[in-house]
């Protein structure tokens, strides 16, 4: 994973630098600020996993000697098989924004939609 | 003509343009358009060359190490996957290949862009959705677009060859451009601002002229010509728009 | 006894066939295939469109379709193709292979891939509506959607907020997938699963995710600010309200090259995985590779205006010398791929002949590229049929091809039951012949100063004879995607069963059953290099002493 963080750094670093030059260089604000927070992404990332990160044990998948059975049995997390929520989240998306194209009746339609299905998902993550 | 006759001929005339040595580009009728043409011909044999080099590997490389019949069913190919001088050396050349053409472009553009602040002539040309606007104002002419539509030809404007005319370009309304193919410069109308370029003309004869920024309904019909002229016919030319109202 | 697997905790009872399973799916392969099966039919549809154009095109005068309808016509080609078509189809390869090549049993966020996958679905319908569902008629400002033409003013129809509305959701569902795919790749993989041994599919797409994530934002920006301006008495675009239309350019193009990138990435991916099984030889030069590809995504961020070239506005040196750097490992993985087949044995199963398709193809894409890099000559090319050929060599002879490589190799392995050698070698045929027919007539016509966007042209030019030849070669291209849809219906009726591994693969996903079991892996082998299919099974049979197969290990 050392690997992964290194990479951050060094998009945040290019990205922080790229957009310092260019604005020296045009003092157009548009593309350096676009460029700075292309910077700014990877090294909010880089700085809370640096901070956060899991412990300086080095993991099975980053030990190029490990054995699939070092990691036997070891849990992954849960993973959600079969939910509607997703689906039906995206048909209140799909109707409220279409209700400010084709009638404002079926904005309430659709929040009512966008609220259920995002109460649900919360829902089914906690159980 | 048979039909097979006709489209051999077609086939043969697209490719022979294909491989004329300019590949179609015009040769430019204007000095910036001449030196934007010298620096065409330089990209268009460095991607000839290279085209052929890495079609040539390609070719050499699917003939020469295919798996033949006699070959065991897994056979496998050589075991070398890495080269660490060659990747250098096949990193190297293309920097410094596109270092020179960078060079290149660079002094190319810095010519072709660059405004004399003692212009010949000063034409104003102001797009519109769909046609133009163009007026000399220095001498009280204008020309204008008759309104668009398909088959409507555009207007014509006329240039003096051998001098400087600063061309003021600007939209009233949305985006567009100002793209004369044998000038082999295009410039972009945005409403709000003056694009300033200069044309130095050194053929004579009628150029045709497009709006090549996408603007609506006719962006298609938003034609027009310019004329060059020796510089007495186009003072002459002059005076008959100023006199006709 | 350990087998080595991982072991997930999973919900007892699903629905495992119909329509309610797609519907309700978390699983990576379903979406994977949801994914590419919408993405073919935005295919089929942008296709047919531009059936439509280059049939109005292929003769001078205005015969079919009148200029509204034609405006509409390229707009909606445009936005299908890019962002609905091969987009999504990389997303799509994306999300079916990358568990599979890294030893996952699924994407670290299975409910947000399903999430994802609705966003787009979602998105591409009201993109749909946009164009044809509108009584104004559909939108018809060209895809980039430029200010002040697409202002409230010069298109006061409700296409273009449909569209951008659209739009949006297709972006919410790139930042989903591109953060699920990072996550995914960073922590999921197995034991002995180095990043520098994950394959080359996987570290494009690792870096097309992290290139969504970055450029998408001010895409977003602008559309936004485009709808206020639209609805909401906004002038962030308008001049007369001391706006600037120039601001919308700079934050579009933000998106609009890294979004090309994004286009190209998972293919060189593709293509990468595909030439060395059919060279029978490793990849010459990983190392370099994946660094090029990560310079590519870097620098694919500093390149945006030089697509404002003609603007006269922007600092023409600066992009240009940035976009002829990023020409360097471009152009060098070409020597990866050529250095991977040197010394080989090449087969030409259909796979290959698609790669091979796209080396050549895309090589006239780049060289033309070069070409556009130069500000200069951007004074004359751009804007031109030469650009619509340089654009269309990349992302159709370039990605598209690559689509149909991608699909041959991994068809076996998602669906257990070959394809046709013999009418996919037909598919190609007719295909790299239709799309060189159609689209090499184009750099001709462009040179001579066919602007693009053009319902109609005036005679006399010399533009009629490639127009038409190029019209013609539609006419080619398309029987060969007909040839494919009759393979694909064909093969399943015969289903020639495929094996676990039938080309001989290098990655994770052949050392699996086709299709994979729920959760992809029984068990998984030891990973000792970038090959772990390859060194599974060719050990196996070499019975090479002293080195347990996992499947032994008590």
């Amino acid at each position: 994973m050392k690997v992964a963080l290194r990479y951050l750094w060094a998009y945040a670093a290019f990205g922080l630098g790229l957009g310092t030059f260019y604005y020296v260089l045009t003092e157009e604000w548009v593309g350096s600020i676009a460029l700075w927070f292309l910077g700014v992404m990877p090294l909010i990332v880089a700085l809370w996993w640096t901070r956060h990160g899991p412990s300086a044990a080095v993991r099975a998948s980053d030990d190029p000697g490990a054995d699939p059975a070092a990691s036997a049995g070891t849990s992954l997390g849960s993973f959600p098989t079969a939910t509607a929520w997703p689906v039906f989240l995206v048909l209140g998306v799909f109707v409220t924004g279409a209700s400010l194209v084709y009638g404002l009746l079926l904005l309430p339609v659709g929040a009512v939609m966008l609220v259920w299905a995002i109460v649900g998902l919360a829902r089914e993550s906690r159980g | 003509m048979t039909a097979a006759r006709r489209s051999a001929s077609t086939l043969l005339a697209l490719t022979a343009a294909s491989c004329s040595s300019s590949f179609g580009m015009p040769r430019g009728s204007t000095e910036q358009g001449r030196d934007i043409f010298d620096l065409w011909q330089i990209f268009f044999w460095a991607g000839i060359a290279v085209a052929a080099l890495v079609y040539g590997l390609i070719g050499w490389s699917l003939v020469r190490y295919r798996r033949r019949r006699r070959d065991a069913d897994d056979a496998q190919g050589l075991p070398f996957h890495a080269n660490v001088p060659l990747e250098i050396v096949y990193t190297a050349i293309p920097v410094v290949i596109v270092i020179a053409l960078f060079a290149l472009s660079f002094g190319t553009e810095d010519r072709a862009s660059s405004v004399s602040p003692t212009p010949d002539v000063t034409l104003r040309a102001e797009a519109f959705s769909w046609g133009w606007r163009f007026s000399y104002p220095g001498d009280g002419v204008e020309v204008v677009s008759e309104p668009s539509g398909e088959g409507v030809p555009g207007p014509e404007i006329v240039l003096p060859l051998g001098e400087t005319t600063r061309i003021e370009l600007t939209s009233n309304d949305v985006i567009h451009a100002f793209w004369v193919p044998d000038f082999l410069y295009k410039r972009d109308a945005i409403p709000g601002r003056v694009n300033v370029f200069d044309v130095t003309p050194t053929d004579l004869g009628e150029f045709h002229g497009v709006c090549s920024e996408f603007c609506g309904l006719h962006h298609a019909y938003m034609t027009f010509t310019v004329r060059v002229v020796s510089p007495n016919e186009f003072e002459a030319w002059l005076a008959s728009e100023r006199s006709t109202p | 006894m350990s087998t080595g697997t991982r072991t997930p905790v999973v919900a007892a009872d699903r629905p495992r066939a119909g329509p309610v399973a797609w519907l309700t799916t978390t699983d990576h392969k379903k979406i994977g295939v949801l994914y590419c099966v919408t993405a073919f039919a935005y295919f089929l549809i942008g296709g047919a469109l531009a059936g439509a154009m280059r049939a109005e095109l292929a003769d001078t005068g205005n015969q079919l379709v009148g200029p509204q309808s034609y405006n509409t016509l390229f707009t909606v080609h445009g936005i299908i193709m890019i962002f609905l078509f091969v987009a999504p189809f990389g997303v799509g390869l994306a999300n079916y292979l990358v568990p599979l090549q890294i030893g996952a049993p699924d994407m670290a966020f299975p409910r947000l891939n399903a999430m994802s996958y609705w966003f787009f679905a979602g998105g591409g319908v009201l993109v749909l509506l946009s164009s044809f569902a509108t009584d104004a008629g559909g939108v018809a400002t060209g895809w980039y959607l430029y200010p002040p033409l697409s202002g409230p003013r010069y298109s006061p129809g409700v296409g273009p907020d449909l569209l951008i509305l659209g739009l949006a959701l297709v972006a919410i569902s790139t930042l989903m997938s591109g953060v699920n795919v990072i996550t995914t790749t960073f922590l999921m993989r197995a034991p002995g699963m180095t990043m520098w041994r994950l394959p080359i599919f996987t570290w494009n797409v690792v870096v097309t995710a992290i290139l969504g994530l970055v450029a998408f934002p001010p895409a977003v920006a602008a559309f936004v600010l485009l709808l206020f301006d639209r609805r909401l008495g906004g002038h962030a675009f308008d001049p007369l309200g001391g706006g600037d239309p120039i601001v919308y350019q700079h934050l579009f193009w933000f998106l609009g090259h890294p979004e090309v990138y994004i286009l190209i990435l998972p293919f060189f991916g593709v293509i990468t995985e595909i030439i060395p099984v059919f060279s029978r030889k490793r990849l010459f030069g990983y190392t370099g590779f994946v660094l090029a590809t990560l310079a590519i995504g870097a620098l694919s961020t500093g390149v945006w205006a030089h697509h404002m070239f003609t603007t006269g506005v922007v600092d023409n040196p600066f992009f240009s010398a940035m976009t002829f750097t990023i020409a360097v490992p471009t152009g060098v993985k070409f020597f990866n791929w050529i250095g991977t087949m040197w010394g080989g044995k090449i087969t030409f199963r259909v796979p290959m002949l698609f790669a091979v398709g796209f080396l050549l193809n895309f090589l006239i894409g780049g060289v033309t590229g070069v070409m556009l890099a130069s500000a200069p000559l951007d004074f004359q090319l751009s804007d031109s049929y030469f650009l619509v050929s340089h654009f269309h060599y990349t992302m159709m002879g370039g990605s598209v091809f690559g689509i149909f490589a991608a699909i041959y190799f991994w068809w076996p392995k998602a669906f257990g039951y070959r394809l046709s050698e013999r009418l996919g070698r037909g598919v190609f045929a007719l295909m790299f012949v239709g799309f060189n027919m159609t689209f090499w007539p184009q750099f001709v016509v462009g040179l001579r100063g066919m602007p693009r966007r053009i319902v109609d042209y005036a005679p006399g030019l010399g533009w009629e004879t490639p127009n038409l030849v190029s019209s013609l070669g539609v006419v080619v291209l398309s029987a060969g995607v007909l040839v494919f849809l009759l393979d694909a219906l064909t093969s399943r009726r015969r289903r020639t069963p495929a094996g676990d591994d039938p080309w001989g693969g290098s990655s994770l996903e052949w050392a699996t059953s086709s299709p994979p079991p729920e959760h992809n892996f029984t068990s998984l082998p030891r990973i000792r290099s970038d090959r772990p299919a390859y060194d599974l099974h060719h050990r196996a049979e070499a019975g090479e002493a002293g080195r347990p197969r996992s499947e032994e290990t008590a």
